[in-house]
């Protein structure tokens, strides 16, 4: 079988030693961690690599000898290097030697106990110590699909990028360390450690400590008793304000959490957390300093009576057409002099509570502005519930037409089924034929005739107002949308697919580098990154999800039997 | 073969289990024996037959009645007090011809009060009344031709679902008298006020839901009263009609008179051209009661 030896690249140059690292059998290859040089006492080493096993719990050992030499191969070095096989038993016993500055090293393997003395073939590959011990590897996302092939690949790339990463500690001794052990490694020429990190670190735990109880309080206040009367409690349950304001507070206690993240998962999660806050706020805030300047929230609030005037106009023209004949359609005049004065006269009360409360509009804006400190999800939820509240009138009257429509079809289906002297057996759930009494047939017949010529009139209205509320929702619909957007997206597993993206791996390529006959194969091992689609896919933050309810077809069904709609889940309205 | 039969041997029997020395496909002289033409045809009689149509004559000409009535209403002729006295007189008439005929004893087979009837009068008598107002306009944006059109295909369907006394299933007296109604609204709601939409209603009603269960009862207790009540009925109908319109008034009596009498003499003459076959090959009938099998 091949022999694979994965050799560190920052090793390349090291001075003679002998080769650490892990021995995978299954896959026949050498994983080499480190090059430990002369001089050494064995028994230390053992110790050492002992003791590296009990934290790491990777079976690190001697794995063989390199031999780096500037001169011609002395006879004495190779002995010398031989007689170690004897004293660190390993098999194979992995002999590697560099002459000069060649590029083609040359690599025999001692086998004390095969019976077959062939030549086994040897693949170099080389890789980059420090990214594959920082990088992650996902695993392929359609696993259901992949083959058997596929799966034993990535679990054996995963073991040799595990045996990487879980050497931490290998790597934490530098040269000037005044150790028994002198070490070579990507980390050897000194730990690489930043001040501004550790001052983080240090601080981040006080700070994190603060804001836990911050939270604790301000979830103590919301929990309490006063906040779960009847019309507050169904009052927050309409508003996504609220909501919103709930979902984001789960975040900051996620963050805020003491407890470090076990996994990648979840450390990757808390940093995507941590950063789209950051970048919520960061956007509310310049949202807030944009709109604070020059008196806009003034003018805002100057332009929203006007605006709520108009949509009123629009509404009335509309209404008043409806009593005409609308588009030469037939119309029972009676019944849409009465309707349409109904909802006049609705109108008419809605424009007046409007007027009332325009001295405090600006005041009320004012205040509401300063909430975008807390984020721009916050501010556009704000939105869409001021859209709500401005069109409430709407709603009623999607309802009123609605209930009548519905009111009017369930009677129709009833008395039609009447007519022709059957009925539904609701035991059954079927229609029977039924004998009626001669007062029942009447006047039955007598109203399934009213309802009949009324339906025109009645499912114009329905139609009318139910288009208004349908487009209510769509606008409402992508207001929430955008918000899910901001909250859901991982823009930190993003930036460091953009910045570095050795660290989320979906898998290795290799390069074919120069060859010599006689010489082992050489290849370099490089990361493949993930692509961002599935970047986005694996990492992105769960919400509390606005998709519709319905499919289409059973919301065909709602609308033409006149059922109210609610087409969001979680999504409520406004009283 | 018929070597084989002529030589005495075991004689043809009619079973496929057994082997026999003839072909499947024989048969002998037995053949079409046990073939019956007509087991079931029926021998009518003209006059059973012609006093059975009465039925199909007293709807033609209550719709006939009908329609007058509402035209002479529209035309202004008949004042809207005048139709319902004489509706209330009439229905009080009926009501008590109802229980006189069978001397009560319907009434107290069906175990129906008259405060119950009184009770179901009042009833219909309010709704339509407060809902008459709402019935005028109800087609005021409907064309004329419409109504007229919806109102004929009503009252043919009436006449075509009534339950004359035969078996079928197209019968479906429940339909029939909604027809009528919804043909009478509909031509009630073009007449000037309310309160003739509320007359003509309340005709509607009493000539399409109370004169047929009257006259029910009359057939099958006095024979003689329906067919002199039957010819009284057309000869009223044919002579409203004729006030109109002589040449309809001629078409109309034709119509009555082919059915009356051209009608059951086409069937008597016809039933002599049937030609039903029965046998053996039928499909079995199960005459017994298999209820003894239910547990």
């Amino acid at each position: 079988m091949v022999l694979k030896v994965f050799f560190p690249s920052c090793c390349a140059s090291a001075e003679s030693g002998i080769l650490i690292g892990r021995w995978i059998c299954e896959q026949n290859s050498a994983v080499i961690l480190a090059v430990v040089h002369f001089p050494f006492i064995p028994a230390q080493v053992k110790q050492y690599l002992s003791e590296v096993q009990r934290v790491t719990k990777v079976s690190v050992s001697v794995l063989g000898s390199w031999s780096n030499s500037k001169q011609e191969k002395e006879e004495s070095l190779s002995e010398f290097l031989k007689d170690l096989g004897t004293i660190f038993s390993h098999e194979p016993w992995i002999q590697i030697s560099k002459e000069g500055d060649s590029k083609f090293w040359s690599c025999s393997t001692l086998q004390k106990h095969t019976s077959n003395p062939e030549e086994e073939e040897i693949i170099f590959v080389y890789y980059d110590q420090c990214k594959v011990m920082l990088s992650h590897l996902h695993p392929p996302l359609d696993t259901a699909a992949s083959t058997d092939h596929k799966a034993d690949d990535a679990s054996k790339l995963s073991a040799i990028f595990d045996t990487v990463a879980r050497s931490k500690v290998l790597f934490m001794t530098d040269r000037y360390d005044e150790g028994p052990i002198k070490l070579t490694h990507w980390q050897s020429d000194g730990v690489e450690a930043s001040i501004i990190v550790e001052l983080l670190k240090q601080a981040s735990v006080p700070a994190c400590m603060l804001l836990a109880f911050l939270l604790s309080l301000v979830s103590g206040i919301c929990r309490s008793r006063v906040l779960k009367f009847w019309p507050l409690s169904f009052l927050w349950s309409k508003l996504s304000t609220c909501e919103q304001l709930g979902h984001r507070l789960q975040h900051l206690q996620v963050i805020s959490s003491t407890k470090n993240a076990q996994n990648q998962t979840q450390l990757m999660r808390k940093a995507n957390i941590f950063v789209s806050l950051l970048v919520d706020v960061a956007l509310g805030v310049l949202l807030m300093s944009w709109l604070y300047r020059k008196n806009r929230i003034g003018h805002l609030a100057d332009t929203l009576i006007p605006v709520a005037d108009h949509v009123a106009e629009e509404l009335q023209n509309l209404l008043q057409w409806l009593m005409g004949a609308p588009a030469g359609l037939k119309m029972n005049r009676a019944l849409d002099q009465v309707l349409g004065r109904f909802f006049l006269y609705h109108i008419h009360l809605w424009i007046s509570y409007i007027h009332l409360l325009s001295p405090f509009i600006e005041m009320i804006l004012w205040y509401v502005g300063l909430s975008a400190c807390l984020g721009l999800t916050v501010v556009l939820c704000i939105l869409s519930d001021i859209i709500a509240l401005l069109t409430f009138h709407i709603y009623c009257f999607y309802v009123y037409g609605a209930r009548l429509y519905c009111l009017k079809i369930y009677g129709l289906s009833s008395l039609w089924r009447l007519f022709r002297g059957k009925k539904w057996n609701v035991l059954r759930q079927r229609v029977d034929s039924c004998s009626y009494d001669l007062d029942q047939l009447f006047i039955g017949t007598l109203l399934f005739t009213i309802l009949l010529f009324l339906l025109p009139t009645t499912a114009l209205y329905y139609l009318v107002f139910t288009l208004l509320r349908l487009l209510v929702v769509i606008v409402q619909g992508l207001i929430h949308l955008l918000v899910d957007l901001i909250d859901s997206l991982p823009l930190y597993s993003i930036i460091l697919r953009l910045c570095r993206s050795y660290r989320l791996a979906a898998g290795v390529k290799f390069r074919v580098l120069e060859q010599q006959d006689g010489k082992p194969l050489r290849l370099l091992m490089q990361i493949n990154p993930l692509s961002y689609g599935s970047v986005v896919q694996t990492y992105r933050l769960p919400t509390y999800s606005c998709y519709p309810k319905d499919s289409w077809s059973s919301l065909c069904k709602k609308l033409f039997l006149g059922e109210l709609i609610y087409p969001w889940k979680h999504k409520g309205k406004k009283q | 073969m018929a070597a084989a039969a002529a030589a005495g041997g075991p004689p043809w029997r009619k079973v496929l289990y057994e082997r026999q020395p003839f072909p499947d496909n024989y048969v002998d002289q037995r053949f079409l024996a046990e073939l019956r033409k007509n087991v079931r045809a029926r021998r009518y009689r003209y006059g059973a037959v012609a006093f059975q149509s009465g039925a199909v004559v007293q709807q033609l000409c209550s719709v006939c009645v009908f329609v007058l009535t509402w035209w002479y209403m529209a035309a202004g002729r008949l004042s809207p007090q005048r139709l319902f006295g004489a509706a209330l007189a009439s229905s009080l008439l009926g009501y008590v011809l109802f229980d006189a005929v069978d001397r009560g004893a319907g009434r107290r087979q069906s175990g129906r009060t008259r405060w119950a009837d009184l009770k179901s009068t009042l009833v219909f008598a309010a709704f339509t009344y407060g809902f008459s107002p709402v019935l005028k306009t109800l087609t005021e944006s409907i064309s004329t031709d419409t109504i007229y059109a919806m109102s004929a295909l009503m009252l043919l369907g009436h006449l075509i679902f009534f339950d004359y006394g035969a078996n079928a299933a197209i019968v479906s007296s429940t339909l029939s008298l909604n027809m009528a109604i919804f043909a009478s609204v509909c031509l009630a709601s073009r007449l000037p006020r309310s309160l003739h939409t509320f007359v003509v209603v309340t005709f509607a009603m009493q000539i399409f839901a109370l004169w047929p269960m009257l006259q029910k009862k009359l057939k099958a207790r006095t024979p003689r009263c329906y067919i002199g009540v039957t010819v009284l009925f057309a000869l009223v109908a044919l002579a409203g009609l004729a006030t109109i319109s002589s040449v309809s008034a001629v078409l109309f009596a034709s119509l009555l008179l082919a059915i009356s009498c051209l009608c059951p003499y086409c069937l008597i003459r016809l039933q002599l051209l049937k030609d039903n076959i029965h046998g053996p090959w039928d499909e079995a009938e199960i005459k017994e009661d298999l209820s003894r099998f239910l547990m």
